[in-house]
């Protein structure tokens, strides 16, 4: 738990003065905005699962963070457009926060829209092959 | 640009590596579904933007965030991509030669796109 928490502490804290460092002392500022992005929280979720309870599992988180860096995506671009037509920093900050909340949960929906079509087609070829497995019976 | 200075990176680390463990913390205190998506929260993004703040203000604020939010839409992009590879070779890799790999790929992709962009 706390193990955790540290490793997420000191990579966040890290690519976020990273980015910062970039920015002061290298000509390529777009690596400010890619450090910036830092899959942070992603990594430390698949490390622990990796450490906890293996490969596969950690192979699942993987995968789900795909839905969730959606919403990132969603945020910044607000953030950036708010910014060019508006000019308005902190409007594009609330407004990008909002988009990502909502993006966020049209997509967590989608998801498990996606999950119970997936279970019921599984239950349906389940059912199917048992029905022919009793038949032959 | 303000001159660096150790304060200036401890403020960046300290603030950086907070907002991940305040957004985790609250992620896994809201449950399983809202949980979920709060644990994809843009805490990295959200902190280095808000510290822009600490540096600029008016119309350099607006563009140096700017610069940043461009370069964040290409690291999304890049992350997708590293989570699916990850995803991939997990598996197959096992997961310590398979994260490493990511994360190479992940370093491999962001210095091309400096590269492609820059000359």
């Amino acid at each position: 738990m706390y193990k955790d928490l540290l490793i997420r502490f000191t990579l966040g804290g890290a690519a976020v003065m990273i980015s910062y460092l970039i920015t002061v002392l290298s000509p390529w500022k777009i690596l400010a905005g890619i450090f910036a992005a830092f899959p942070a929280v992603m990594i430390t979720a698949v490390l622990m699962m990796g450490i906890a309870s293996g490969s596969k599992k950690a192979a699942k988180i993987a995968n789900g963070s795909v839905f969730g860096m959606i919403g990132g995506v969603v945020c910044v671009a607000t953030v950036w457009t708010v910014l060019q037509v508006s000019g308005n920093w902190a409007l594009s900050i609330v407004l990008g926060l909002l988009f990502w909340l909502g993006s966020s949960i049209i997509v967590s929906s989608l998801r498990d829209r996606l999950k119970s079509v997936r279970e019921n087609k599984s239950s349906i070829k389940v059912n199917i092959h048992s029905g022919i497995q009793v038949r032959h019976k | 640009m303000a001159d660096l200075s150790i304060s200036a990176l401890l403020i960046r680390f300290l603030l950086g590596g907070a907002a991940v463990v305040v957004s985790t913390l609250v992620a896994r205190n809201l449950g399983e579904k809202a949980g979920g998506i709060f644990a994809a929260f843009p805490a990295v993004y959200l902190a280095a933007l808000l510290t822009v703040g600490l540096d600029f203000s008016g119309e350099e604020l607006v563009s140096h965030s700017i610069l940043l939010s461009k370069g964040a839409i290409v690291g999304m992009g890049i992350n997708i991509l590293v989570a699916i590879l990850a995803g991939y070779l997990l598996p197959r890799q096992g997961w310590k030669r398979g994260l490493a790999q990511a994360m190479g790929f992940w370093l491999v992709v962001s210095m091309a796109v400096v590269i492609i962009t820059t000359y």
